[in-house]
This record gives structure tokens, C-alpha cells and sequence, in this order.
């Protein structure tokens, strides 16, 4: 017998784009899973499978991490600025 | 005589029978009037009407504990609807909930000073910021009600509000005063 389908979603944004794509996996199926079924890559091209960073609502989440019902996947891309620089830069703007 | 009573008997019983079993058939679930006045709420979840979201403020104004002039994002327009629909006069928006916008906004995050806090993540009442602990944010433009709850916790100030572009989906007649105003 099949497993239950669930139905998650599987999120990527750029400044420019963003989608949010609904996807159904087999229940138990990994936050991998989902966005492999996706077919996300077809839209953004540019995401790096061998480094994925992905999460789920927020909080980064391991890829094998098991999904429930109505989880959005989301595919992370790296910051720019360096958090550390910007608070050294900040604490001094705030001393002068 | 007996006939006509008999009559009548029968058919108050036949009718008491199906009004019976017609509401326990058709039994509404929650309130109808919620439903509808959420339906006309903008669903920003801006909370400016000093409720949580959009149907908690619609629960308050179908138990008579809210007036309908709370919500600037509604606008004139959103008034009068809801005045519309529950029968009462509409009234401007009270200013101690704030302005109304003229034009719809979203959210946008400069990429070059977002230092992945997720302060603006938690604030944002519809799950429309992409991100996680240093990793980009990134506002998903559909989602945005442009209700700027995000802009005061973010440290960096590297949210701004900028009014939707115009698609063929979004894009409205503009109202004919404006026109006048110009050609004046």
C-alpha cells in the first residue's frame, strides 16, 4: 500500500523572484526529499545542491530533517555583509 | 371540522420534522458574520486596529466590542463596506490607529547590510520573510502585506517600504479626480 501523501512547500527567494512551490511527498520523507521533488531548480538555476542550507519556517533545519504536513521548505542563500564587521562599525559610529 | 384539524396537525408535523432535520443538516459551524466581515478585513495582520490580527478585530466588531473605522489599511473603502454589510454608518477611520495608505507597499531588504538576525522574521505576521539565522533574508514580494511591522526591529535599518510596481494583475484605473487635478 502507498504511504500518505502529505503536502508541504518548498520556498527560494532572490531580491528579484520568489517562489514558493507546493509539493506532495510520502509521508516521512526528508526536507532533501522535497525540494528534489520540487523541481525548484528548474526556475533558479543557481542553487548549489552540494551546499544546500535549508529550513523550515525560519529555523535552519538539517536536510534529512523529517517533514510534517503543511512545512514550508526553504532554501537559504549567504549573507553579504559580515555580522561582525557590522557591529564593529556600528558600535563606533554610536561612540563618535 | 375534523378533517381541517387533522389537516393542519399533519402538515405542522410534517414541516416540524423538516425544519428539525434541516438544521441539524445544515448546522453553520462558527459564526457567518466573522466570516464575512474577515472577508472584507485586508488580512495584513497589521494588529493597527489594537487586535491581534484581522479576525480577531472582525470577532471583536460582530460582538459589538470594536468600531468598524480601526482599520487604516481597509481604508474609506474597507469602512464602508463593512458598514454596508452590518447596517450602521460609515465613519473616517479613527486617527489613533493610523493613515491610511494610498498606495500598497511591500517590504525590501538591502542585501548588502542584513546581517541574518531574524528579528524581522519573528515580527512578520504572515511568514512572508525567507531566512534564518545568519543566512539572507529575503521578503517574498506575494506575500508582503506591506504592513511594516518588520522595519522597527530590524538593528541594521536595512528594511525599507517601496509601493508595488504596477503588473497587469495589480494595475487600476486611476480615479478620474486625480485626472482633473492635472489637467488643472
Amino acid at each position: 500500500m502507498a504511504k500518505e501523501l502529505i503536502r508541504v512547500e518548498v520556498a527560494y527567494a532572490r531580491p528579484d523572484k520568489q517562489l514558493i512551490l507546493p509539493v506532495d511527498v510520502e509521508e516521512g520523507s526528508t526536507a532533501v526529499d522535497a525540494v528534489n521533488k520540487s523541481g525548484i531548480q528548474e526556475h533558479f538555476p543557481e542553487i548549489d545542491f552540494d551546499a544546500l542550507k535549508l529550513g523550515v519556517f525560519g529555523k535552519a533545519q538539517k536536510p534529512d530533517t523529517v517533514l510534517r504536513a503543511g512545512d514550508r521548505v526553504e532554501i537559504y542563500r549567504p549573507l553579504i555583509a559580515d555580522p561582525k564587521e557590522s557591529r564593529r562599525r556600528r558600535a563606533e559610529a554610536e561612540k563618535s | 371540522m375534523l378533517s381541517a384539524v387533522i389537516a393542519l396537525a399533519a402538515l405542522a408535523a410534517v414541516f416540524g420534522v423538516a425544519l428539525g432535520y434541516v438544521s441539524v443538516r445544515f448546522k453553520v459551524e462558527g459564526d457567518p458574520l466573522v466570516d464575512q466581515i474577515d472577508a472584507i478585513l485586508p488580512q495584513t495582520q497589521c494588529g493597527q486596529c489594537s487586535y491581534p490580527g484581522c479576525r480577531p478585530y472582525a470577532e471583536a466588531i460582530a460582538h459589538g466590542e470594536a468600531e468598524i473605522n480601526q482599520c487604516p489599511p481597509g481604508g474609506e473603502a474597507g469602512v464602508i463596506a463593512l458598514a454596508d454589510l452590518l447596517g450602521r454608518e460609515p465613519m473616517p477611520i479613527n486617527p489613533e490607529n493610523g493613515v491610511a495608505q494610498e498606495e500598497t507597499l511591500v517590504a525590501i531588504i538591502d542585501e548588502d547590510v542584513c546581517i541574518g538576525c531574524t528579528k524581522c522574521i519573528q515580527a512578520c505576521p504572515v511568514d512572508a520573510i525567507l531566512g534564518a539565522a545568519k543566512q539572507m533574508h529575503t521578503v517574498i514580494e506575494a506575500e508582503c502585506t506591506g504592513c511594516e511591522l518588520c522595519v522597527e526591529p530590524c538593528p541594521v535599518d536595512c528594511i525599507d517600504m517601496v509601493p508595488v510596481e504596477a503588473t497587469t494583475k495589480t494595475w487600476k484605473w486611476p480615479f478620474p479626480e486625480a485626472e482633473q487635478d492635472k489637467a488643472a
